[in-house]
């Protein structure tokens, strides 16, 4: 199951679409889900690893850098890393060919949030067991699915550190609080 | 005028004597006004004051009586007047001590904190503070002026135009029009009741010496801003609060002497009616007095404050004044502050305060005994609105307030808070000036030239990406709702508007309708017609396919569009009489709640099956009860804990309630009331009965499916260090103490907020008051709406009197009101209302006013008080002894609560124009339409005419009255008939007929509409119309047979105030 979609401008994590999470069927609390991927998407940059897997608890982040734009999602431990890859890499193929250009110039917060019509579409094609059978074509462009890199999630946002050696460049941006910010 | 065929209403002619009476020629009418009222209103009246008056409390209505006020003959018939009541009336130059007889009685607890901010655990303080008060500070306000008053009176301006005045007023009095114009042109001569005494001059002139008492006062807004621009009568213009005092003259004992009814008297009343002749151009005097100025310059007086605050003391004595209205609806009164932060200054259409001039202390505002609060309009569509776009919003980092106009900067770098004080940094981003592209000039920033805003928001604003809009509908599809025929109304004008939904490609709709089982429509994309699916287990709803139920508008549109189509049809012949709507709440409730959004939920009867089953609790042969009205509280919390759920899910219920019987929306209306939703009620909808309901539900939909809407909005409002907020009015959650949880927010509702002086505003002379609205926009953009007003702080009572805005102190009342009658009583609520006006007026007279007349005493802006006051008391919402079904009454409670002040004014005190002498005069031409302007009339039918045809604007309803004897012209030019007789019993619309008077009318009454977001059904109606009652309860100035006429009225609260 996948239960958050961002997608966000590597340069500075100003996040461009995003997929509304349904927490009432999943039943959980996802908000310290978000504020970790803000936070991630904030830390990443041009020197991060282009493919990534980081474990929160039972639930693994997967981010997918590519031509300035990341592409994460939030999904189950147990849900196929090939299968959340190739999920990434078709939501950032669609997103690059509708708004690419267009990335470099936004300033407004989700400018393209209404690129969620087609994450929910592509989220459902992804998580569906019986609409799987038809993405053959994903193991076939992932098979070096086994060399992607994992690491935990607390300790790259603690640290602030590389996960492979690369230099992260810590930006020591606080998480705004949100309850006040009305 | 004729008013024989009214005598029901209005007792046999008494009206004329009553129009003309006091204001006509008072020298000539000193005995008449008397016998006129007192004869007539008389002997029914003790009755009926049994009736309405007589259960409250001694504390209202102390000794029975009244005061015999101005007949003395007709004494009989009354009780004898107890001699006590008599001699406590307060005496000229003695230290008020009326305040203990009122608060020491009965019923001081509640009403008291009605009428003063709950907060204030104490009683108000009585004559002790009052007292120390005025033995304090009238040394320096009232008598330093006096002195060095003559050095600062600027030759020219002082003296002669006194004169001028003086003799400018001697043609004038009388005639009644000219005292109504008299009042919103400060600088035209107001019609003195006859010449005045020589000596009346006096007192004026401290008018033109405030200086010297300004200092200590200080005139607001001067640091930081450029001090009050001098006009030509410069040294007479100091701040604010220096004028109002100058124009208290203390008085020279030998005048006191002279008009000062002698207190050994026992009849003041019959000096009420003698004196007030030899008095009553006092007040007049005072006003041309002040704003010296502005005779030199009308226009100019208009927008300036120099001229507002003494126009708004002039002192009117009610029980003179007949013609109180404005021709033209009443404005908002302007703030005392210089004009550079007065052009600043919020609309006061978006922010109004009840105080314009707030009171440095909680202990001065106790003593106005007038509540302090704001009225919020806070996402109203407007015409212009900024928008800043910028990855910093510069904010108070103490505080959080949004910089705005009247923050001041200490230098480049560095700007204070006006709310807290704190110094912050100038951004370096802020130093460079989007607008003019310029650098180093932060003031210049548009966030610093408009008190209202909006910015678009950074992520830092998002607790999660934004929603999309989500519109779920749910419809009663039970036996009655078919009945009624909304059905196929309701889906005609969904699908004339889905293209007008306000949304993106991302936006999603669904649908439910119930009756004893909940029917879902599976609308997934790919199937090819749309899918019912029925769940009959209402005890544990669930929802059969979650995915497919609330779909993309965009993709599915087609589905949904059949849907719509087959809708009416497919319950046709539906048996099934149950509604199951709490389950359908619940089912929608969980449909909703991944994404939030808005649930409009359509109900036809009082649900009865499953949770939130409801029993009938009106008893019809109580509806006219005068005791007090049951059920206003709900009798479920199921629907209160169900809207708590949906706003912490940001879901929004709005309820139409269409039903000929009683749903209990007492109990309904909190679905929508704690989820931030609206409320709409068409009582006895149906589809051929009711065409005027029809039409209304249609405008009504229209306006409601395409209006602007936000989604998942907080609002919070803050105010100046010292002020605190503490209750609020209107629909929402109060997350906490300054946070209005809103999921939905809506350009059409209206808020109110009660405040508190916690800590003395000594060094201020403004405060702030900020309100933010954060919300997502249908467009799924996150964006922040501020609005910031500054208003001046004044130290003196009467400066407190002179800012105060009688509408949003109505409005904020009549708030307060509906919560007490909730929480206590209707007959408390209407005692507390009652009270509201006795104790301001009483105030005023005890301590801002330095001369003691006889009579009902007001300042001029608190003049509509009392008519206000009344006009609630009668109002659908707190009126007893009318015919009044629950479910209209708690509805019109809910309007008064939600309705933005323009329109709660409104259904509070009905708009009286006449029509059958339309003409261009003074018309407005908006899109080379010509709209006339007709003046607004009293509510009285001695204002209607057998000859007319009037027009009653009341806001959610207008009645068109023709008189029996209209004139043929109007009945064929506007009517289209022949004869008064011709004109069918039950007709809504207008004609459109191609001459002059048809266009007029017309124009008027859609321009009329046009006013207000909802749709006000027109009823023409004869004088034996079914509908005259509903025309009549409205003239509110009447007696009817269980309440007050408003000369009555006046009476009775002056006999209490005197007391």
């Amino acid at each position: 199951m996948i239960f958050l979609t961002v997608i966000a401008r590597l340069a500075d994590g100003l996040p461009l679409a995003a997929s509304i999470q349904e927490d009432e069927q999943s039943g959980r609390d996802l908000q310290h889900y978000q504020s970790q991927a803000k936070q991630l998407l904030r830390k990443l940059d041009a020197q991060s690893p282009d493919r990534c897997m980081l474990e929160a608890g039972n639930m693994n982040f997967c981010y997918f850098i590519s031509q300035g734009v990341c592409c994460l999602c939030l999904c189950d431990a147990s849900f196929p890393k090939k299968m959340a890859f190739g999920y990434l890499e078709d939501l950032h193929n669609e997103f690059c060919e509708q708004y690419g250009k267009r990335v470099p110039a936004v300033t407004r917060p989700y400018s393209f949030i209404e690129f969620d019509t087609y994450i929910q579409k592509t989220k459902k094609s992804y998580v569906d067991s019986r609409a799987r059978r038809n993405l053959s074509s994903v193991s076939t462009e992932l098979q070096d699915v086994q060399r992607i890199m994992v690491a935990n999630i607390e300790e790259v946002l603690q640290r602030g550190e590389a996960l492979s050696g690369n230099q992260f460049g810590v930006k020591p941006q606080p998480v705004d609080q949100l309850s006040d910010s009305s | 005028m004729s008013t024989a065929g009214f005598n029901s209403q209005n007792g046999t002619g008494t009206g004329q004597t009553y129009t003309n009476g006091p204001s006509q020629n008072p020298v000539a009418l000193q005995q008449p006004p008397g016998v006129g009222y007192g004869m007539n209103h008389q002997p029914a009246y003790n009755p009926m004051q049994a009736k309405v008056l007589g259960p409250p409390s001694p504390a209202l209505y102390a000794s029975g009586p009244y005061q015999p006020v101005p007949p003395g003959p007709q004494l009989g018939s009354y009780p004898p007047p107890p001699a006590q009541p008599l001699l406590t009336r307060p005496q000229i130059g003695v230290l008020p001590s009326h305040t203990p007889p009122q608060s020491a009685s009965p019923g001081p607890g509640p009403r008291q904190a009605q009428a003063t901010p709950p907060a204030q655990a104490t009683p108000p303080p009585p004559a002790v503070t009052s007292t120390s008060y005025y033995t304090g500070p009238p040394a320096w306000q009232y008598a330093a002026p006096w002195g060095p008053a003559p050095n600062h009176v600027n030759p020219a301006a002082a003296a002669p135009p006194h004169m001028s005045h003086g003799s400018a007023q001697l043609p004038g009095p009388g005639a009644p029009p000219t005292s109504i114009h008299g009042y919103p042109q400060p600088g035209t001569a107001p019609p003195p009741m006859n010449p005045p005494p020589p000596h009346t001059y006096q007192p004026n002139r401290p008018a033109y010496g405030p200086p010297p008492t300004a200092p200590p006062a200080g005139p607001p807004g001067a640091t930081g801003t450029p001090p009050p621009p001098k006009v030509d009568a410069g040294a007479a213009q100091p701040g604010p609060p220096g004028r109002h005092l100058g124009h208290y003259p203390s008085l020279p004992p030998g005048y006191q002497n002279t008009l000062a009814p002698p207190p050994s008297s026992l009849h003041p009343a019959l000096q009420a009616a003698t004196l007030p002749y030899t008095q009553g151009p006092q007040p007049y005097q005072q006003q041309p007095g002040g704003p010296g100025p502005d005779q030199l310059s009308p226009s100019m007086a208009a927008m300036s404050l120099q001229s507002g605050t003494p126009e708004a003391l002039r002192v009117v004595n009610l029980l003179q004044e007949r013609n109180l209205l404005p021709p033209a609806p009443v404005p908002a009164p302007t703030p005392c502050l210089t004009q550079d932060l007065q052009k600043l200054n919020c609309s006061p259409e978006v922010f109004r305060c009840t105080l314009t001039s707030i009171p440095q202390t909680q202990s001065l505002l106790n003593k106005a005994k007038l509540p302090l609060g704001l009225l919020l309009h806070p996402f109203k569509d407007l015409s212009q609105l900024p928008v800043v776009t910028s990855s910093t919003i510069v904010r108070c980092r103490s505080c959080r307030t949004y910089i705005n106009p009247f923050v001041s900067f200490l230098d480049q770098r560095r700007w204070k808070c006006n709310l807290c004080y704190r110094v912050n940094d100038v951004p370096e981003e802020f130093m460079y000036n989007p607008v003019s592209r310029s650098y180093g000039e932060p003031h210049k920033r548009p966030e610093v030239q408009n008190a209202t805003i909006e910015f678009i928001a950074p992520s830092e604003y998002m607790l999660r990406p934004p929603q999309p809009a989500v519109y779920l509908f749910v419809l009663d599809v039970s036996h009655n709702a078919v009945e009624t025929g909304y059905l196929s109304v309701f889906c005609q004008s969904l699908l004339d508007n889905i293209k007008a939904l306000p949304g993106d490609s991302r936006t999603k709709v669904g649908f439910i309708t119930f009756d004893s089982t909940i029917h879902f429509y599976n609308l997934q994309e790919g199937l090819s017609q749309p899918q019912m699916l029925i769940v009959s287990d209402i005890e544990d709803i669930f929802l059969p396919t979650p995915d497919s139920l609330l779909v993309n508008l965009n993709e599915c549109k087609e589905l949904v569009q059949d849907l719509l189509k087959s809708l009416p049809n497919l319950f046709e012949k539906t048996m099934e009489t149950q509604s199951a709507l709490g389950s359908a709440l619940q089912a929608a409730f969980k449909l909703l709640s991944p994404t939030g959004g808005r649930m409009s939920v359509f109900q036809t009867q009082l649900p009865n099956l499953g949770v939130g089953a409801l029993q009938s609790r009106e008893d019809p042969n109580q509806r006219a009860s005068a005791k007090d009205v049951q059920h206003l509280s709900p009798a479920t919390d199921f629907y209160k804990k169900l809207a708590l759920d949906c706003s912490g899910q940001q879901v929004a219920v709005d309820l139409f309630l269409l039903s000929a019987q009683y749903c209990d929306l007492a109990s309904l209306g909190c679905i929508s009331r704690f989820s931030a939703g609206s409320v709409y009620y068409y009582p006895s909808y149906h589809h051929q009965h009711n065409p005027a309901q029809v039409e209304r539900f249609q405008r009504d939909l229209k306006r409601y499916l395409t209006r602007k809407i936000g989604f998942e909005a907080v609002m919070r409002i803050r105010c100046t260090k010292g002020l605190s907020i503490h209750t609020f009015h209107g629909n929402f959650f109060v997350r906490s103490t300054d946070l209005l949880s809103l999921p939905n927010v809506n350009p059409d509702a209206g808020f109110a907020v009660q405040m508190s002086i916690e800590e003395n505003l000594d060094d201020m002379q403004v405060v702030s008051f900020q309100a933010a609205l954060l919300y997502t926009s249908s467009k799924g953009e996150r964006r922040i709406r501020v609005h910031t007003m500054c208003l001046p702080v004044v130290s003196s009572l009467s400066d407190v009197f002179a800012g105060a805005d009688v509408q949003a102190v109505t409005g904020l009342l009549a708030c307060m009101a509906v919560d007490r009658s909730v929480t206590s009583s209707l007959s408390d609520a209407r005692d507390a209302m009652t009270n509201a006006a006795i104790d301001s007026l009483s105030s005023y007279r005890q301590s801002a006013l330095t001369i003691q007349q006889p009579g009902l005493l007001a300042p001029a802006c608190l003049r509509l008080f009392p008519l206000y006051i009344l006009a609630l008391l009668k109002q659908k919402a707190f009126r007893t002894g009318t015919s009044t079904r629950l479910d209209e009454r708690v509805f019109a409670m809910y309007q008064l609560k939600y309705q933005p002040l323009a329109f709660a004014m409104l259904i509070i005190h009905p708009a009286l124009y006449r029509l059958d002498d339309l003409s261009d005069e003074g018309a407005l031409n908006i899109n080379e339409r010509t709209i006339p302007q007709p003046r607004v009339l009293q509510l009285s039918v001695e204002k209607l005419s057998r000859e007319g045809a009037f027009l009653m604007d009341a806001g959610l309803v207008m009645y068109l009255w023709i008189g029996r004897n209209c004139h043929q012209n109007f009945l064929s030019q506007v009517l289209g008939v022949s004869s008064y007789a011709a004109v069918p019993e039950k007709l809504c619309l207008l004609p459109e007929l191609d001459t002059a008077e048809s266009q007029r009318t017309r124009a008027l009454v859609s321009w009329l509409r046009d006013q207000r977001p909802f749709f006000p059904s027109l009823h023409i109606i004869r004088d034996e119309s079914q509908l005259k009652p509903h025309f009549m309860q409205n003239m509110i100035e009447d007696r009817t047979e269980s309440a007050l006429s408003y000369y009555e009225f006046l009476l009775h609260l002056q006999q209490q105030i005197s007391k």
